[in-house]
């Protein structure tokens, strides 16, 4: 395993704690060994970044991306809610400490035991899912692996799920505040549970009233992930934007189903499943497209990200993050491995940052892009 | 668990459709044990997303080799058939737990039913070597499928039972096992899960009949292990070896789930694929 270089600025261990704002917040600074961060340790945006692979020719490549509130992730490469687990299961063969952000299992306020089998299927270039959000609940996710969380420099964002608007507030009610939690990533699009969830990314109103109550419920950074599985997302993201998101992450799966082998019924044992993979870049695309050029907060993109080309597609129209889902399952390395690919492109093409190279591919504009009043045109 | 190249050494088709592949891969095959599995990546990128996991059917600590056997079933199993002697390929191992043999135990029954011979096959090896007396019984559909004597150990005596009745007794591998549960001190089982159920039906009856619990310094006595640790495990007369469609085998994406009878799924790939047949929820009780 590679050493990794650490910067560590003079102020970092001396500065005392200062009180928590919602403005300043650094919960999680990827430039700190963890018992030398504390909550009022800053790091200057312009200090040299550590995103690219040390001791490689060239000028240091700043990957840093900030989601808003506070929330700094090392690097654009962050790992998909469902595919990485809580981030220790991965760890024998993963630094994952490498990554630009880890999005754990989707979480809820009771536990749940998830749908029948078979779960899981391969389907042409992608693999349905109908896991049912089986997890532990909110208490034993923080009981079990808050500790190994806070203690990571990688910062954690917790993928929160519910049925009802009450279950999501109390969820992150019991998150906020908690060391080792560096943000939230509503789920309000997960396709495979019967009550709740799916019914919030498909409106526009609701999608706002769960944003809006989370949003007075915490300070801690706010993601929300939409579904492809509507028929105008843009309304949808303006919503949520509207609504006091920080950010938003595009696409959770398309909802799919696979027959039997013996063609008596659907193989899944919920019938319905998550289409995710390869399969789907397309429709991510479209909808990461779609989404930039209506709102003004941050996009991260989701869906069959493989290999560089996939990252720079999505950069390209206008996400300034991806995270990388079930390639996982093929190559649990690949995540850290695009992260010292992107910095190795950018050093290619002579620039010190990513960021030129987020939204080359978006229709040209005279001003920035506003999330309000923009109305679709077809 | 680790991540490695492992070389292919040696591939045949030991049975139409089946085959047996040898690879060099010391890394798996010093830490493992019989019951736990490699998941392992396809070359063909052309749309197939997902590893594949097969039983380390042998390893030899000796040549660092390990072996795999499956039948080829889709594009993915096919793609291996494909592979030449040189190749390499990725393989994530060892993973799972494995069977516990109780220190006490001296004469092993092993049950296979078709395919599942390669969940079973290593703990053969394993307990000839540390000198127990091993039973296989062994279930097929037709003499076709049967498994070849020649891979097997000299010392491990072979009972084969076919449906169609074309090699030794007729009917199902579970209706052999009623000669051979007063032999056996312990039971490890591997194959379609209708197999499996039949078992485990047995082996409660057995626990009835010949169980040892209140008869003095037995296995049964003592205090109550948690469920799902190697203790537990290690007293059951009846351990199995599930199968189900898998995502990640390292526990993230909790794909690959039993139901148990506490109520909680489990993972075969993480608290598995080895349960104390007593664990599992037969009746798959999802509670709808």
């Amino acid at each position: 395993m590679k050493a990794k270089r650490r910067v560590v600025t003079a102020s970092g261990a001396s500065v005392p704690p200062a009180r928590r704002t919602p403005t300043v917040r650094k919960p999680k600074s990827p430039f700190l060994p963890a018992r030398q961060r504390g909550p009022g340790a800053v790091t200057p945006l312009t200090s040299p970044d550590p995103g690219g692979r040390p001791g490689t020719d060239g000028l240091p490549v700043d990957l840093r991306v900030d989601l808003g509130r506070g929330l700094v992730l090392p690097n654009p490469i962050l790992v998909a809610s469902g595919t990485f687990g809580y981030g220790t299961e991965y760890a024998e063969v993963v630094d994952v400490n490498r990554l630009g952000g880890i999005c754990c299992k989707g979480t809820t306020l009771k536990p749940r035991i998830g749908n029948p089998t078979p779960r899981v299927t391969e389907t042409p270039g992608g693999m349905l899912n109908s896991i049912g959000l089986q997890n532990p609940g909110v208490d034993a996710v923080l009981e079990k692996y808050a500790d190994t969380w806070a203690g990571w420099p990688v910062p954690v964002i917790v993928n929160v799920a519910g049925e009802s608007v009450g279950d999501y507030v109390e969820v992150v009610k019991r998150l906020d505040g908690m060391p080792g939690i560096a943000g939230i990533e509503l789920n309000i699009s997960c396709p495979n549970v019967g009550r709740g969830g799916l019914q919030f990314a498909i409106d526009a109103d609701a999608a706002a009233s769960v944003t809006a109550a989370v949003r007075r419920a915490t300070d801690l950074p706010l993601l929300v992930k939409l579904s492809p599985n509507v028929s105008d997302v843009r309304p949808i993201a303006r919503a949520i934007a509207d609504a006091g998101a920080d950010a938003l992450c595009a696409i959770n799966t398309l909802s799919g189903i696979a027959v039997g082998p013996a063609r008596e019924r659907p193989l899944l044992g919920n019938i319905y499943g998550g289409l995710s993979g390869p399969a789907i870049k397309p429709v991510a695309l479209r909808i990461v497209y779609e989404v930039s050029q209506v709102v003004s907060i941050p996009v991260v993109a989701i869906g069959g990200v493989t290999e560089l080309a996939d990252v720079l597609d999505f950069l390209a129209v206008g996400a300034v993050a991806v995270q990388v889902g079930t390639a996982i399952f093929a190559d649990p390395t690949l995540p850290v491995r695009l992260v010292d690919e992107l910095a190795g492109e950018c050093r290619q093409r002579g620039l010190t940052s990513y960021r030129p190279l987020i939204g080359t591919a978006l229709p040209k504009r005279a001003g920035a892009p506003s999330s309000k009043g923009a109305e679709y045109r077809p | 668990m680790r991540l490695v190249g492992a070389e292919l050494i040696e591939s045949r088709e030991i049975l139409p459709g089946q085959w047996l592949q040898s690879y060099h891969a010391p890394a798996l095959a010093t830490g493992s044990r019989a019951g736990q599995f490699v998941h392992v990546r396809t070359g063909d990128l052309s749309g197939l997303v997902l590893r594949r996991p097969f039983s380390i059917n042998t390893a030899d600590l000796a040549t660092g080799t390990i072996t795999i056997h499956f039948r080829t079933v889709g594009r993915g199993t096919q793609w291996f058939t494909h592979l030449r002697p040189g190749d390499t390929i990725d393989m994530l191992g060892p993973l799972g737990r494995p069977f516990e043999v109780d220190p006490r135990s001296q004469h092993l029954l092993l049950i296979a039913g078709g395919l599942g011979i390669a969940g079973v096959r290593a703990l053969a090896d394993e307990a000839i070597r540390d000198g127990r007396q091993v039973t296989l019984l062994f279930g097929a559909a037709s003499a076709r499928d049967v498994y070849p004597t020649s891979l097997l150990p000299d010392e491990l005596e072979y009972v084969v039972a076919t449906d169609d009745g074309s090699v030794g007794r007729t009917g199902f591998v579970t209706e052999l096992v009623e000669d051979y549960e007063s032999w056996a001190d312990q039971a490890f089982a591997c194959g379609p899960e209708p197999m499996l159920r039949a078992l485990a039906r047995l082996a409660t009856t057995r626990r009835g009949r010949l169980g040892v619990a209140k008869l003095g310094r037995k296995r049964g006595a003592g205090k109550a292990d948690p469920p799902g640790s190697p203790a537990a495990r290690r007293k059951a007369f009846l351990q199995v070896s599930m199968e189900q469609r898998m995502g990640c085998a390292v526990g993230a994406c909790l794909g690959c789930v039993v139901m148990t009878t506490s109520g909680a799924p489990q993972r075969v790939c993480r608290e598995g694929p080895v349960f104390a047949s007593e664990e599992i929820d037969w009746e798959g009780g999802w509670g709808r």
